[in-house]
C-alpha cells in the first residue's frame, strides 16, 4: 500500500474553474450582504432594552403612586365605621383592606365593624340561606367620566342600616315588603334598628355615592367565612364603555380582608 | 466604505486561489458529494470575511481553515441521513490522476474519523499533535486513528487487488 499514491490522488482533485469562480462571486455577494445587512444579534440586547423601556412608559399609568398595579382606571376605597365615629378605610388600589370582625366585646355594639349578637339572634338575612357576617364595611369608587357603578357579590348581600320608629317597626307587612328583616332596640328605646336587604346587587350613579350607605354581609359557616367570595365593581362610564374590577373577600384570623383580584 | 469592500474581495481572491482547492479535495473526500463540498467551501470562506481571524503566519491560518472545514464536514455529515457516495465515474471528473481511482475511492469509503487523519497526514502532511490540534482530540486518539484508517484501507485495497478489481 503506498501512501503516496493516495496522497497524489487527492492532490490532484480540483474545483473546476466554473465552480472556483462561483465560489468566489458567492463569496462576494455573502460579504456585500454582511457589509449592508444590520447585524440582528448586536441588536437584539438593544431591541430588548427599547421594549422595557417603551413598555414602561406604556405601563406608566398603570401604576399608581405607590407604585402598585393599577389595574383600571378608576380607585376603589374600603370603609368601615369605627366606634368612635371615625372611619377606617384603605385605597384598595395601593393595599389590601384588613377590616376586623366582631368581638366579644362588640356583641351588643350594633356600631362594629361586625355584629355578632345581631347574627346569633336573628339568622341569616331573608330567613332561609346561609348565615351573614353583617359588617359596616361600604365602598367607593373614585374617577373621572363615571356614570354609575354596579356592584354584585357572587356570595353575601348587600345591606342596609335603617332606623324605624315604634309604628314602622310594627307594620310587619312593610317589613317584609321592604326585606327588612332585622330588628333590634336599646333598652328603654322607642326607636328600632333594623337591617334592610339589598341584595347581591346595586347600581349607584357616581355622584350619588354618600347617599347610598350599603354594607357587606358575607357569608359565613360556624364563622368561618366562605371561600372565593368575590366583589365586582363595574363602572359605566359618561362615554358608553364600561370597566370591572373585581375584589377579593377573604377571612385572616379575626378579620375580613378586601383585595384587588 | 468603498475601501472595505475592495479588501474583501481582494482577500476572497487570496483565499479561494490559496486554498480553495486544498479545502475542496478535503471536503469532496469527506462529505463524497460535489455540491455538499462547494456548499462547505463556500461557507467556510464567508466565516473567514465575517469573523476577520488574526493570524500569526500562513501555516495558522489554513490550520484555522481546515479546522473549519473538517467542522462543517462533520455538521453536514450529522444532518446528511442518507450518506452519499460519489460515483467513481464522477470522481474522474476531479481526480487528474486516472490510475489512482481505486484508491481515492477506498479512502472515500472509509469512515469520516479516519479519512480526517489520513488526508491531514498523509496529503496535508501534518504531524500527529497538530492535527490532534486541529480536530481537538488528544494525540492518542490521533494515532490510533492513523493506524486503524491505514489497516481498513490496506485491506480494502488487498483484497480489491486479490479478487483482480485493480
Amino acid at each position: 500500500m503506498d501512501f503516496d499514491k493516495m496522497k497524489h490522488a487527492v492532490k490532484s482533485i480540483e474545483m473546476s474553474k466554473e465552480m472556483e469562480n462561483r465560489v468566489k462571486a458567492n463569496c462576494k455577494n455573502a460579504g456585500m450582504k454582511k457589509s449592508k445587512q444590520i447585524h440582528y444579534k448586536s441588536w437584539i440586547s438593544v431591541a430588548c432594552a427599547f421594549g422595557i423601556v417603551l413598555l414602561m412608559i406604556i405601563g406608566i399609568p398603570y401604576f399608581n403612586n405607590s407604585g402598585d398595579l393599577q389595574v383600571a382606571n378608576f380607585t376603589i376605597t374600603a370603609y368601615a365605621d369605627l366606634n368612635d365615629d371615625s372611619q377606617l378605610h384603605t385605597n384598595l388600589s395601593a393595599e389590601k383592606a384588613t377590616f376586623e370582625l366582631g368581638t366579644e366585646d362588640r356583641l351588643d355594639n350594633i356600631g362594629g365593624v361586625a355584629t355578632r349578637d345581631r347574627m346569633d339572634t336573628l339568622g341569616g338575612v331573608g330567613g332561609d340561606g346561609p348565615n351573614y357576617i353583617f359588617t359596616n364595611v361600604k365602598l367607593k369608587l373614585t374617577g373621572e367620566e363615571i356614570e354609575s357603578i354596579t356592584y354584585t357579590m357572587n356570595k353575601g348581600k348587600f345591606i342596609e342600616d335603617v332606623i324605624l320608629t315604634v309604628e314602622e317597626a310594627n307594620n310587619k307587612d312593610q317589613l317584609v315588603l321592604d326585606k327588612i328583616y332585622i330588628m333590634l332596640r336599646e333598652p328603654g328605646s322607642d326607636i328600632y334598628q333594623g337591617i334592610k336587604e339589598i341584595g347581591n346587587t346595586y347600581t349607584v350613579p357616581y355622584n350619588e355615592q354618600d347617599q347610598y350607605e350599603y354594607t357587606l354581609a358575607i357569608p359565613h359557616d360556624d364563622w368561618v367565612v366562605e371561600d372565593d367570595i368575590i366583589l365586582s365593581a363595574i363602572v359605566n362610564y359618561t362615554d358608553g364603555n364600561s370597566e370591572q374590577q373585581d375584589i377579593i373577600v377573604m377571612q385572616e384570623s379575626n378579620s375580613i380582608s378586601l383585595a384587588l383580584k | 466604505m468603498q475601501q472595505l469592500v475592495w479588501s474583501a474581495e481582494r482577500d476572497i481572491e487570496r483565499v479561494v486561489d490559496t486554498y480553495g482547492h486544498m479545502l475542496f479535495r478535503i471536503c469532496l473526500v469527506i462529505l463524497c458529494n460535489e455540491q455538499d463540498a462547494e456548499d462547505v467551501v463556500q461557507d467556510t470562506i464567508i466565516k473567514y470575511l465575517t469573523k476577520s481571524p488574526t493570524f500569526n503566519d500562513s501555516e495558522h491560518e489554513k490550520a484555522w481553515l481546515i479546522t473549519i472545514t473538517t467542522n462543517r464536514c462533520k455538521n453536514m455529515r450529522r444532518y446528511n441521513f442518507i450518506r452519499k457516495h460519489m460515483d467513481i465515474s464522477n470522481l474522474q471528473l476531479y481526480c487528474q490522476d486516472e490510475e489512482n481511482y481505486g484508491l481515492l475511492d477506498d479512502l472515500m469509503k472509509l469512515p469520516d474519523k479516519h479519512k480526517f487523519v489520513l488526508l491531514l497526514h498523509y496529503v496535508e502532511g501534518y504531524k500527529v499533535d497538530e492535527i490532534a490540534k486541529i480536530l481537538s482530540i488528544t494525540s492518542s486518539a490521533v494515532k490510533k486513528r492513523l493506524q486503524r484508517g491505514r489497516e481498513l484501507i490496506r485491506n480494502r485495497y488487498e483484497k480489491e487487488t486479490e479478487y483482480g478489481l485493480r
